[in-house]
């Protein structure tokens, strides 16, 4: 006997009557562990969703700052003498940098910026690209010399890493390339009209560059690289991988085989990217003889790690398909294929595509492989004239490259790294809208 | 009263459609159709009543070789249509399904146009020679199955926005547009309501004038209303099979007696 009951022994037997204005103690513990389940959810939606703004937060912050760029405007007499004489020189571009130099020095002069520094150290305020890309003008454009241009130079990387807050003056103590002075300088020149900083359409559409100018580095032939490969993997995984999973799902009987195979390709969806990796480089590079670093390569590996995931949306979608529609096309004389291709198919064909568009923006993003085929490229010139202009060419891909840039010393490359992952985001970003947008149309398609 | 409707309309012989002997069907293991024969006449409907799992609806599926989809089914014995043994090698099921049109438990219309949910049938088998062809050919179909003046302004909407009785009415109409010899309907009622019920009821009543129409149904009104011959099946067996004035009157079995009177079921 318990002390509860023997209590309620003590007591007069009451009638046991219960109000519904008073909730009984089974109802209340039942509320509260309702009410504390939702609370539960609603905490773990609200933590995941802080972790969202966080990274989004992390990454434009850090991210749009790549997008502009600093730039100096200096008018550059190409005297006919001059550009002959470095065209002879055995170093061109230092001889063109010359003349841009004391190109600098006088427009300094001219809008009564005085300093003490000679041309040489007044350039380091420049990017080491600017004489090629000055001497690139003049072979392109030999009518033009003789007179006067006006030449955008990119900023060295550390003033414009002063221009967005990354340099400051302390930091430029141990800095061998610039100086306080400079800085100084810079901030006059800025005042003067001829530093300053806008949007760089270099960064979108540009090629990479070396590990000392990172003003000059864009992801623009990655992108391309990028394109080619989806481009592999759409035409070889969709067809593939819908024509086995209507074989798999509609025709193959159910046995033993068709048992393992299923069970390959599940667990094929969850083997380790760098594993596809490896094979790519086993089967198609050293066993094949593909190139290296070709997007055929890198497409051809990203197909056999989207194929799993396609199979497996593919074949969900179409056991989405009621029966009921197969037994109907069947009930009127349609033949098994008529069945499929008439009804099933139309039916599934949202789940299928989504689930192409989702594997396709997985096969984007992926790395690791990548690295294994030597998707990392450096190409410094950009289509068409560059290298990286076809299928076999060598080239890199976007997340190859953001991975490339991320591991470089200079902070600069870092600043770029998070803008290109800005650049990434909005490409998975349109594919998953354009899923989206194709699921609607077909489905609204009767 | 009803009594002497039914046997009023038990009519003279008519030839024999279907013959089915000694049919024996598994599922795996189980054995769900135990040497069944029976023989189905042309333009007559005949209607299989038993209780749920009894294998009428199982029966039925071997007429059109529906079962040839279930990879554990196994089918043995002879059903002859017209003399011809559909289970010869030499059938193709595709053909055979051309001309033993079915219509299913549930309205499974194709998620198109009524117009075109008519005019696939025609469409695959190449009924129709032109376009007015077609037209022709679906007004037809519509107006058979009895759901023309309903639809005729709207062939263009999908067959899935009717309601239950009138997509049911639709894919009969889909059913009979392939110009099928024999129509097979799985208890084409049980999912409607009473009066579109009725409503299919007087289209099969209909329909015998042109195919022979065999129906399987749990309702033992509705079998006495539409059918000529009816048989009985309980556990895999069929215990009965006559005229169907005779199995509800008269019955010599004392299963379908108990089932009749539903003591069974």
């Amino acid at each position: 006997m318990t002390d509860a009951s023997a209590a309620s022994a003590a007591a007069p037997p009451a009638v046991r009557k219960s109000s519904l204005h008073q909730l009984d103690a089974r109802t209340k513990k039942r509320n509260a562990s309702e009410a504390r389940f939702k609370a539960y959810g609603l905490g773990a939606v609200l933590i995941g969703v802080a972790f969202l703004v966080a990274l989004l937060y992390a990454i434009i912050s850090n991210g749009t700052p790549a997008f502009t760029q600093t730039f100096v405007t200096v008018e550059v007499p190409l005297e006919p003498e001059a550009v002959e004489a470095a065209e002879a020189s055995f170093v061109k571009t230092s001889a063109y940098r010359e003349i841009i130099y004391t190109a600098l020095a006088e427009r300094l002069a001219e809008a009564g910026i005085e300093t003490d520094m000679g041309p040489e150290e007044l350039g380091q305020i420049l990017s080491s690209s600017e004489a090629g890309q000055m001497r690139e003008f003049v072979l392109a454009n030999p009518d033009r010399v003789g007179g006067t241009v006006e030449f955008r130079f990119f900023a060295s990387s550390r003033v414009d890493g002063y221009s967005k807050g990354r340099v400051t003056r302390e930091s430029l103590a141990r800095d061998n390339n610039l100086s306080a002075a400079h800085l100084d300088l810079v901030d006059r020149m800025e005042a003067a009209g001829i530093v300053e900083r806008s949007f760089n359409w270099d960064f979108i559409f540009g090629a990479d560059a070396s590990d000392s100018r990172p003003e000059q580095a864009g992801i623009g032939v990655a992108m391309l690289g990028s394109l080619f490969m989806m481009f592999v993997v759409l035409f070889l995984a969709l067809p593939i991988g819908v024509a086995a999973s209507i074989y798999l799902e509609e025709f193959a009987p159910r046995n033993r085989w068709t048992d393992l195979i299923e069970v390959n390709i599940s667990n094929l969806a969850a083997v380790p990217s760098i594993v596809f990796g490896i094979l790519g480089l086993a089967a198609f590079i050293q066993f094949g003889g593909l190139p290296q670093s070709a997007p055929l390569v890198g497409g051809l590996v990203l197909t056999l790690m989207t194929l799993p995931t396609i199979i497996i949306s593919t074949r969900a979608s179409l056991q989405s398909v009621p029966p009921s529609i197969r037994a109907a096309a069947l009930g009127v004389g349609a033949s098994k294929m008529q069945s499929v291709f008439h009804h099933v198919l139309p039916l599934a064909m949202p789940g299928i595509l989504t689930g192409t568009i989702i594997g396709l923006a997985q096969a984007l993003g992926e790395t690791a492989p990548l690295l294994l085929i030597g998707m990392v490229g450096y190409i410094a010139t950009n289509y068409p004239d560059g290298v990286a202009s076809g299928f076999l060419d060598p080239n890199s891909a976007m997340p190859a490259q953001i991975y490339e840039w991320a591991k470089r010393a200079d902070p600069a490359f870092y600043e770029r790294a998070w803008g290109g992952i800005i650049i990434l985001l909005l490409f998975l970003m349109t594919m998953n809208i354009v899923a989206i947008l194709l699921r609607r149309r077909f489905e609204r398609r009767w | 009263m009803d009594d002497l409707r039914l046997t009023e309309r038990s009519v003279d012989q008519k030839e024999i459609k279907i013959s089915a002997s000694n049919v024996q069907v598994y599922y795996g293991e189980t054995h769900a159709i135990r040497d069944v024969s029976v023989e189905i006449e042309d333009k007559t409907v005949t209607a299989f009543i038993g209780p749920s799992g009894c294998g009428k609806s199982t029966f039925l599926r071997c007429i059109n070789r529906m079962n040839d989809t279930i990879d554990t089914a196994r089918v043995s014995g002879d059903i002859l249509i017209d003399g011809e043994d559909i289970y010869d090698k030499r059938v193709d099921p595709v053909q055979l399904r051309a001309k033993v049109g079915m219509v299913f438990q549930k309205p499974n219309p194709f998620p198109k146009s009524i117009y075109d949910n008519v005019a696939y049938g025609p469409r695959i088998h190449g009924l129709a020679r032109n376009k007015a062809d077609l037209d022709d050919i679906v007004e037809r179909a519509l107006r058979r199955g009895a759901i023309w003046n309903e639809v005729k302004d709207r062939l263009t909407a999908p067959g899935t926005g009717l309601s239950g009785g009138q997509q049911q009415r639709l894919c009969i109409a889909r059913a009979v547009a392939t110009e099928p010899e024999v129509l097979l309907m799985d208890e084409p009622c049980s999912a409607l309501d009473p009066i579109a019920t009725g409503q299919v009821e007087e289209l099969i009543d209909e329909l015998r004038e042109s195919y022979s129409v065999v129906i399987v149904t749990h309702s033992m009104q509705q079998a006495a209303r539409v059918s000529q011959k009816t048989a009985f099946f309980h556990l895999g067996n069929m215990v009965e099979f006559g005229e169907t004035g005779k199995i509800f009157t008269n019955p010599e079995d004392s299963r379908t007696e108990s089932y009749i009177s539903g003591r069974i079921g």
